[in-house]
């Protein structure tokens, strides 16, 4: 049976997919967890969970970023010369936001 | 490497020292031999998530002895002279960890594993109010890795016992090692094994560690419905003992190609000293 590992590295992160081990049960993934996934990595919590209780939605099911045209969502959609003060921190920090997902 | 705290060797009369040595030989000697035994199992174990987790308390034991032959390194030895250029004769580990596994019986290596936890947590016990600083110092950093070894064998005891092909291999490995798990207990020596105690560098007698450890594995193993191979009334005699013992340095054969096993490399590059790649271990 195959578990996954999610490893959270300091309280109040997230727990973060790592891997997984091969284990009967869930107390011997724990135990396998610690040492494959905890011992080298600052690691301050580990989850296990059964691979077949994960649900999965894939891009083949469904189109994860819409069809149709939500550029109104963005601030960066309306440009308005000389821009109010909030638009453009808005606009400063989108432009941020899609530099780090690296849509731009 | 040798610790830099103001080591007490100097305030040790002769028979004291020879005292601490003893029981820093049998610490040392019993984690590192033990060690050696279970990495034999490494690309062997059933499956590599048990292969990964033994090999972890190998290291383990390996960094608890460590600490243990550092702190005889106060009494002026090197590392050459605590392992690689060490007369075989001399070591003072139990002969349970130089004991070759049974081929391919990964129940072997769980019962073994327990039993030796079980008298690691106990001696780690009676260690930490020692008079003997520097060892007093050490036992809580080697508890903190003990707790997983002993979750390790019991959880494994747990599952091999559950049905009758486990059971039978553990019922064989209990047969096979608990003699040898007895020797853990049997004095280096019983005039310094008395010194050890009066001057309280362990606080409780090997005899009374020994009653401790009966009562606490024996009911185990037979909670699993297995027997375990001693007398109904649970005294020890030296009929319950095998004929090797290893703590007075009276070794199997098996402890010979071990011996040569670790220290053919060094031998093998005619090496007089030993490369350190960290510093102290405190």
């Amino acid at each position: 049976m195959i578990w996954e590992v999610f490893r959270q590295k300091k309280t109040g992160e997230y727990h973060t997919h790592c891997g997984n081990v091969h284990a009967p049960d869930r107390e011997m993934a724990k135990l396998f967890a610690q040492i494959q996934h905890g011992r080298r990595k600052p690691t301050n919590s580990l989850w296990v969970v059964p691979q077949e209780e994960v649900g999965e939605v894939d891009a083949e099911e469904t189109s994860f970023g819409g069809t149709t045209d939500k550029s109104y969502r963005w601030s960066t959609a309306y440009n308005i010369e000389p821009p109010a003060k909030e638009v453009e921190e808005s606009a400063n920090e989108q432009a941020e936001a899609e530099r780090q997902r690296g849509d731009s | 490497m040798s610790s830099t705290a103001a080591a007490p060797v100097e305030d040790l009369d002769d028979d004291q020292r020879e005292a601490v040595q003893h029981l820093l030989y049998r610490l040392g000697d019993d984690e590192f031999v033990a060690a050696e035994r279970y990495t034999e199992w490494q690309v062997r174990a059933p499956t590599l998530e048990s292969d990964l987790a033994l090999s972890n308390i190998a290291q383990d034991e390996l960094g608890h002895a460590r600490l243990w032959y550092d702190l005889l390194q106060d009494f002026g030895y090197d590392e050459p002279d605590l392992l690689f250029e060490r007369d075989p004769e001399t070591f003072r580990h139990s002969t349970m960890t130089e004991l070759p596994f049974e081929e391919g019986d990964w129940s072997d290596a769980i019962v073994r594993t327990y039993l030796y936890d079980v008298a690691e947590d106990l001696r780690l016990e009676a260690l930490e109010d020692s008079s003997y600083g520097p060892i007093r110092d050490r036992v809580g950093k080697i508890q903190s890795e003990e707790d997983y070894h002993l979750e390790h064998a019991e959880s494994w005891l747990d599952r091999l016992a559950s049905d009758d092909d486990g059971q039978r291999r553990l019922q064989e490995a209990v047969d096979r090692l608990f003699p040898y798990a007895l020797t853990l207990f049997e004095p280096t020596d019983p005039d310094v094994e008395a010194r050890i105690v009066d001057n309280e560098y362990r606080t409780e007698p090997l005899d009374e560690l020994g009653e401790e450890w009966l009562s606490n594995v024996v009911p185990k193993l037979e909670s699993y419905g297995l027997d375990v191979p001693i007398s109904e009334d649970g005294t020890i005699t030296s009929a319950d003992l095998p004929p090797e013992i290893g703590r007075d340095g009276n070794h199997m054969d098996d402890w010979e190609s071990l011996y040569d096993d670790f220290t053919q490399t060094y031998r093998d590059l005619g090496r007089t000293e030993a490369t350190t790649l960290m510093e102290d271990p405190s």
